[in-house]
């Protein structure tokens, strides 16, 4: 599809200017031309493109990008590309679709256009498609890839405004009370001392406050008593939890990579327990912001900061990628880190500028990809973190003194005791080397033909690491004196620096071997001779059928021995016998041909050799050193040895020791145990190891570009960073860049596009306060005082209160970005304290309750009905941070279930909680029997119930236990934070006498469940 | 006080509720009066009530199964010029065309070609019609499962059936209106898993219900085993008792009174679900015409019939998957073609057939629309190996439908004369969509959900077109 843009200036003597390389030619005639034009489209063209096309093409819609009430639009062509090509109608798409030869045919669902019109509309074409006027009056087309000032005047790209509270009093309440007069409404009355204090501890702590701390509030005379209780709940760790989960929802948060497999990312919760720390230390959240998007870049060193990255890493990313999807994956994984950024800080959906230029919103697609280049270089990594370097550090003191101890004794026992034994058993019959044995070949040359460089290790291996090529064949050189060579044993040792540490160098850790020829020449001279591999076996096969061992030894070069599915991390091995032993006087060099055609890149990593000598090979068993092999007789004749020998044969020897082994594993044990001080911890940053899925391409691409139509296939210019023009970016990113130090290992990008995020002067941080305290009021309210938390944008709703939103925005600031002095704020005014009762002439003058003059019940989130179940139970179990769990028994807080895609918690989703593929504003709220049946029949309801009758028959307060009366007042102020009305008591009353045969704890139970079952528990009032 | 037909009017939604009634509004459908599950009436009237989507997972060989290529055979073993290796997921392996290992032979009226693979559904080719010229938009498995089952290659949106429930609601009051069966022979789920019959960004409600295939079916539906009938009774009366208490002087009243409802519909849902899902009270006839007496086509047969009994029971959006998650768990055919085509056809034929068949003889073929199609196609190559296999292949496969709205018999579009990609009347993943749309009385067009600044629909922004040629 040509791209051209056309201006028209001027309408008859048009002078043309094309934004692109493609330039087509002016017919000389063309003023003539354009002359006749414009009387045909008087006369004919302008009726015919009204009748059939303007309904769809600019009037009440624009279907297909497309707007032809203009010129301008016309020429502008759509979401297909060119409508036409002035001058040619041959070449013009439009005229192809009214004749019905290309599709869709035009104008859709509606009978062809008669032959005389389609012949006047190419006509016209031809005659340069002149316009006399706007099909539409008036209309002008906006070329949305420019701003203008016009849109930089939206209420939130403003500059935030300093209005002062109207009144006096409560500031939140003085707002609120201005708008109101307007329709004459004042608040509510204040709720009372139980429905206050249980509306703030559901609200900042997710969890009922205990009966106790009911009765301190009510006895509480003083004049700040509601303040003690706000800062008390503020104070809470449990603050940080329920917080949190808000933040999560916003950060779609999960710890599973979903698509194909969903693959678990163990280390992810990291980023949950930082979000945690984060609240309950009252972070600063430009500090909070920026260190989610360079964490690493902004604190280097700093574990919570690089923690924070998680936010980036945390969207979904496919498992299994073919080699034309991998462009497209990798945009798809920028766009989520973008998407997610601008929705969760500026309330903006950048993402829709992908494609074209955003429809409702000033974000041309060109301002997109400036902004998408900040991720070029950032992936996931599971990186080793020190997490508590003191700790460590007192860790690995210990750790020195231990390993002393433990080597002076196997030190002194190999001087002393083994010795002894040693000298023993040299001396007696036993003496020798047992046969059998594998014996290590010492290879003494590897070649790889694609390229791969090898370093010898001390074990006799070579570890493989430079080019990994995607066929390639290896070959080992060895020379050996040893006769009747019946097998070869070919190992492949796995490294810590393979993915997944091997023992294969492809993405997965795998390998696949397609053939193994082994070759001798004897080293007195002569030819050189294949040998034939009559049988193979192995360690570990992928399958029994074109990846198993056999199929290394078989012509079938696609075909070959790999070691997926259980074998991955894991040394492997594989004996193959010949097919008759090699038996040279003198030795022989022996070439092995390793090859590997079966899978890109698929070579084994770290290959050693060995030779069987005795009978048929057996795969099991360790190699025997050539050295050690050659003693065999000595030993057996009791021959003198050198002292060299005698110190080699020791060395072999000891291992054999139950003593020394028992003693050398002791060591090793408590080497291996404690080195472990570092966590792994997944980040999103740039420099560290990628984590690499099962891709055909690479990590990350090296540029990023302009897509057209979000295609990868259709690349434009590159992008060079760039931030939202309406927003300050207009000129240029000087202002926030930040270049890192010689030699980092990071490019500055994120850290550049974070300082402009969060600048309150010029960048995005006027918009990052609004949306920031917009959410903090809708948890309190129920609704944001921008309805659409996410989109502060045109297809947004507006702010009900645009003043108080400016005025808060600019305390979050002045308040050096501390949120709990805003919650604090909020929940101090008598808005928030306002009665839920019901009123009637309130509900009519302002049925959705914009003016925020009465409250309204809603349902609690799905982790606080279950964390408030758990808690009346007395079944909490308040463990913070750490890896989570997927098991529905657990009693912890709910903000620790891990989140796995593929394996949402039923108990969450069925009250709501958000799938966390794109990022979430605000929860939708449903009442569905599948919530019913779970508090009926779910074993964990059953089980708190019959905790809770469990507690309530213990506990003192309870005491008279006789009618039951006092028992059921408790149970109400636990779970509903009231005294029961004497309807309710008479109730329960009669209910827990009818399932007394069931015996008391069982009808207890029924009580308690039906307690928590109740509207009134599961409703924040 | 509120009376209990007072409650029942009002059943269930909370606060979303005013935004969904907008949002159904804007998208053309009379907004019910509380339950967003209340039934509604489509943009028109609708051939289609219910649809059983038989979801062939992994990607059928559409060139040895309904799409007949005597080139192929004339081709046998030479190279496809101009062929792009990466088209498949294995570019390494392609080899020559390869003929179809299975015969062809002519069925039915409508002389339909079919391989021998489905012989009992040969007999039932006149009830059904094809799309020859399906393509997709990725050579992946799970992008391809998306887009068959959200429209776009891409993670999270809606499902076919989460849409079609917001748009029409449920026929049911006591069963989940959007019921998915998994291939229940321990292979796993679909690659992609439940997102693909996720709700994505509509409310939760309309997430499609997955029946675990072992176990209790439907999370607590079953009592628990302290609680008597007698006694959950009592409970659930005692709760209405004080939730009325409560609820008196309420703001959001009606809110409240749905959730007592709530209550009442899971107590109908413990016994209406179980009797849903219990076959054996089925006569024997019918359960052998599915095949459950048959070992190796007995559980397909079971998802069949339950299929057939929910859509008996009012449920909207049946959807049967054959085939779990790794290759040669499912239709993917990498490797020994023969082997997997015909292993996982024998599960399916005789339970498809007889589900055609009953219920045309029951009179539900009219307002069942049965669709059948897997997430691609594959390649008229083979793919090398021990034993051949075929690659995936997007550019084209075949699907079929049959019952309400179809015009049976009949063979839309075309493909190449090898079958490597759609050529005549191409029909997108979008088409296909739309086309299913309209069958239900829903305009693709109009069923929009706002979000995230858009207007979201089902077959995205780009036009598509229905399929009028397979309408009766």
């Amino acid at each position: 599809m040509k791209n051209y843009t056309i201006s028209l200036i001027a309408s008859l003597s048009a002078l043309l200017t094309l934004s692109s390389a493609t330039v087509f030619a002016l017919p000389p005639d063309h003023a003539e031309r354009m002359t006749k034009g414009l009387e045909l489209f008087r006369s004919d063209v302008a009726g015919i493109l009204k009748e059939n096309c303007l309904k769809c093409h600019g009037g009440d819609k624009v279907k297909g990008d497309f707007d032809l009430a203009t010129r301008e639009g016309l020429l502008l062509g759509g979401s297909e590309g060119a409508a036409l090509k002035p001058f040619v109608a041959s070449e013009s798409m439009m005229l192809k679709m009214i004749r019905h030869e290309v599709e869709p045919h035009m104008p859709e669902r509606k009978p062809k256009l008669a032959d005389n019109q389609i012949a006047k509309v190419a006509a016209w074409i031809d005659l340069g498609a002149p316009y006399d006027a706007p099909l539409v009056a008036g209309k002008v087309v906006k070329d949305k890839s420019q701003v203008t000032d016009e849109d930089r005047k939206w209420w939130a790209f403003v500059p935030l405004a300093k209005p002062a509270p109207p009144t006096g009093g409560h500031p939140v309440d003085s707002f609120l009370n201005a708008k109101a007069a307007e329709k004459k409404l004042t608040f509510s009355p204040e709720a009372d001392r139980r429905t206050l204090i249980r509306r703030a501890a559901l609200d900042l702590t997710g969890l009922p406050p205990t009966p106790e701390q009911v009765e301190a509030f009510l006895a509480d005379q003083s004049p700040d008593a509601w303040e003690k209780v706000v800062d008390a709940l503020l104070a809470s760790p449990r603050y940080g939890e329920r917080w949190a989960r808000h933040w999560l929802d916003v950060a779609r948060f999960a710890e599973s990579s979903g698509f194909e497999h969903d693959y678990d990312r163990p280390h992810a919760f990291h980023y949950r327990d930082f979000v945690i720390r984060a609240a309950n230390a009252d972070m600063p959240f430009d500090e909070f912001a920026k260190w989610q998007i360079a964490g690493d870049e902004f604190a280097p060193g700093n574990t919570e900061a690089l923690m924070a990255t998680g936010f980036l890493g945390a969207g979904v990313f496919p498992t299994q990628i073919t080699a034309n999807e991998v462009e497209r994956t990798r945009y798809d994984a920028m766009d989520d880190m973008l998407a997610t950024t601008s929705s969760a800080f500026l309330g903006l959906t950048v993402g829709c500028a992908r494609c074209h230029d955003h429809k409702f919103d000033p974000i041309p697609a060109k301002d997109y990809y400036q902004m998408l280049t900040t991720f070029t270089n950032t992936v996931r990594s599971n990186v080793e973190l020190e997490l508590d370097p003191a700790k460590a550090a007192r860790e690995l003191a210990d750790r020195e003194e231990g390993k002393k101890k433990l080597n002076a004794e196997l030190k002194s026992y190999e001087a002393d005791d083994l010795k002894q034994i040693f000298d023993k058993w040299l001396a007696s019959d036993e003496a020798g080397v047992p046969r059998s044995a594998w014996q290590l070949l010492d290879v003494t040359d590897i070649t790889s033909k694609g390229g791969a460089t090898f370093t010898k290790q001390d074990d006799g291996s070579w570890l493989a690491s430079g080019e990994n090529p995607g066929d390639d064949v290896h070959t080992l050189i060895a020379s050996t004196t040893a006769r009747h060579i019946t097998g070869l044993k070919l190992e492949a040792l796995s490294h810590g620096s393979f993915p997944h540490k091997g023992p294969g160098r492809a993405d997965n850790g795998n390998f696949a071997l397609s053939r193994i020829k082994v070759s001798a020449v004897p080293l007195k001279g002569g030819p050189e001779r294949e040998l034939k591999l009559a049988s193979a076996e192995a360690t570990h096969e992928q399958n029994k059928a074109e990846l198993s061992v056999a199929s290394s030894i078989d012509e079938d070069a696609k075909t070959g021995w790999a070691v997926d599915s259980g074998g991955i991390g894991k040394d492997q091995a594989a004996a193959f016998t010949f097919a008759e032993p090699l038996d040279v006087e003198g030795g022989v060099k022996l070439i092995v041909k390793l090859e590997f055609h079966v899978n890109t890149a698929h070579c084994i990593g770290r290959p050693r050799l060995s030779l069987s000598t005795d009978g048929p090979p057996k795969l099991k068993g360790d190699a025997t050193p050539a050295a050690i092999a050659s003693l065999d007789s000595k030993l057996r004749e009791h021959a003198v040895l050198s002292e060299a020998e005698r110190q080699t044969l020791f060395d072999w020897w000891k291992l054999r020791d139950a003593g020394w082994s028992e003693r050398n594993s002791r060591l090793a044990e408590y080497d291996k145990k404690s080195t472990k001080s570092k966590t792994p911890v997944l980040v999103c940053a740039e420099g560290y190891n990628p984590l690499v899925m099962h891709s055909q391409g690479p990590p990350f691409l090296e540029k990023t570009h302009i897509l057209k139509r979000g295609d990868p296939n259709q690349k434009q210019a590159e992008a060079t960073q760039g931030f939202l023009q309406v927003l300050g970016g207009e000129s240029g990113i000087e202002r926030w860049k930040w270049t890192p130090p010689e030699g980092a290992k990071y490019t500055g990008q994120r850290r550049t596009f974070a300082n402009w995020m969060t600048d309150t002067d010029k960048g995005g941080g006027m918009l990052m306060a609004r949306v920031t305290v917009n959410r903090i009021w809708q948890q309190h309210f129920g609704r944001g005082i921008v309805a659409t938390s996410n989109d502060f944008g045109k297809t947004g709703a507006l702010p009900t209160h645009a003043e108080l939103l400016e005025w808060l925005s600019g305390e979050l600031i002045r308040g050096g970005w501390k949120t709990k002095s805003i919650h604090r704020l909020l929940l101090t005014s008598a808005a928030y304290r306002q009665s839920s009762v019901a009123d009637a002439k309130k509900a009519a003058a302002d049925p959705e309750n914009t003016l925020f003059m009465r409250r309204l019940p809603r349902r609690l989130d799905a982790e606080v009905i279950r964390d408030s179940a758990l808690a009346v139970a007395g079944e909490l179990d308040t463990t913070m941070f750490g890896a989570g769990t997927l098991d529905e028994n657990s009693k912890r807080r709910s903000i620790y279930f891990t989140v796995k895609r593929s394996q949402l918690v039923n108990s969450m989703v069925v009250f709501d909680a958000p799938e966390p593929l794109v990022s979430q504003g605000s929860r939708p709220t449903t009442t569905v029997s599948p919530q019913a049946l779970l508090l009926m029949n779910s074993q964990h309801i059953r089980a708190w119930s019959m905790a809770f009758a469990r507690r309530l028959q213990h506990d003192p307060a309870a005491a008279a236990k006789d009618d039951f009366s006092s028992l059921i007042s408790r149970a109400y102020a636990i779970a509903l934070c009231r005294a029961p009305s004497a309807t309710e008591i008479h109730a329960a009353k009669a209910f827990i006498n009818s399932g007394l045969a069931a015996g008391p704890e069982q009808a207890l139970a029924d009580f308690c469940q039906v307690l928590i079952s109740t509207n009134e528990f599961a409703y924040l009032n | 006080m509120i009376t209990r037909r007072h409650i029942l009017h009002r059943a269930g939604a909370g606060f979303g509720w005013i935004a969904l009634q907008s949002m159904l509004s804007r998208a053309g459908f009379a907004a019910p009066q509380m339950n967003p599950l209340a039934p509604r009436a489509g943009h028109f009237p609708g051939k289609a009530k219910s649809v059983i989507w038989l979801f062939m997972n992994g990607g059928p060989s559409h060139v040895d199964t309904w799409d007949y290529k005597p080139e192929l055979q004339k081709r046998d073993g030479q190279a496809m010029p101009g062929f792009d290796p990466k088209t498949g997921f294995f570019p390494d392996a392609a080899g020559g065309l390869m003929k179809s290992p299975f015969t062809f032979a002519q069925y039915g009226q409508s002389g339909t070609w079919g391989s021998s693979l489905f012989p009992k559904l040969a007999q039932q080719v006149d009830k059904m019609a094809f799309i020859h010229s399906c393509f997709t938009d990725s050579n992946n498995h799970s992008p391809a499962l998306f887009m068959m089952n959200t429209g776009t290659t891409r993670m999270g949106h809606p499902s076919v059936g989460s849409w079609v429930t917001y748009g029409l609601g449920s026929e049911s009051e006591d069963l989940p209106s959007f019921i998915v069966m998994s291939d229940p022979k321990n292979r796993g789920l679909p690659k992609g898993n439940a997102s693909n019959w996720t709700a994505g960004f509509l409310p939760g409600v309309y997430q499609g219900t997955w029946l675990k295939p072992q176990g209790e079916p439907i999370a607590n539906l079953k009592r628990p085993a302290e609680v008597t009938d007698k006694r959950q009774r009592e409970q659930l009366d005692f709760l209405a008792t004080l939730n009325r208490e409560q609820m008196a002087g309420s703001a959001v009243e009606n809110e409240l009174a749905a959730r007592i409802n709530s209550f009442e519909l899971a107590y109908r849902m413990q016994t209406a679900a179980p009797d849903a899902f219990d076959v054996n009270r089925e006569p024997e006839y019918i359960r052998k015409q599915y095949g459950l007496d048959q070992p190796h086509c007995s559980h397909m047969a079971l998802q069949c019939l339950t299929a057939r009994r929910l859509v008996e029971r009012g449920v909207r959006f049946v959807q049967i998957y054959s085939g779990g998650m790794e290759n040669q768990q499912s239709w993917d055919g990498h490797a020994d073609l023969v082997g997997n085509h015909t292993g996982f056809a024998a599960e399916v034929d005789q339970p498809f057939a007889a589900l055609l068949a009953d219920l045309e003889q029951r009179g539900l073929l009219k307002d069942t629309l049965v669709v059948c199609a897997g997430e691609f196609g594959r390649l008229p190559i083979s793919q090398k190996g021990e034993k051949p296999g075929r690659d995936h292949n997007p550019h084209a496969f075949t699907a079929w439908l049959a019952g309400a709205g179809i015009k049976p018999g009949v063979h839309h579009g075309a493909t190449d004369d090898v079958g490597f990609k759609a050529v005549v009347d191409r029909v997108s993943v979008h088409d296909f969509h739309a086309t299913l749309l309209h069958l239900m009385g829903v305009d693709h067009e109009k069923l929009t959900f706002r979000y995230s600044g858009l207007d979201q629909r089902l077959t995205g922004v780009e036009p598509s077109k229905i399929v009028k040629e397979i309408l009766s």
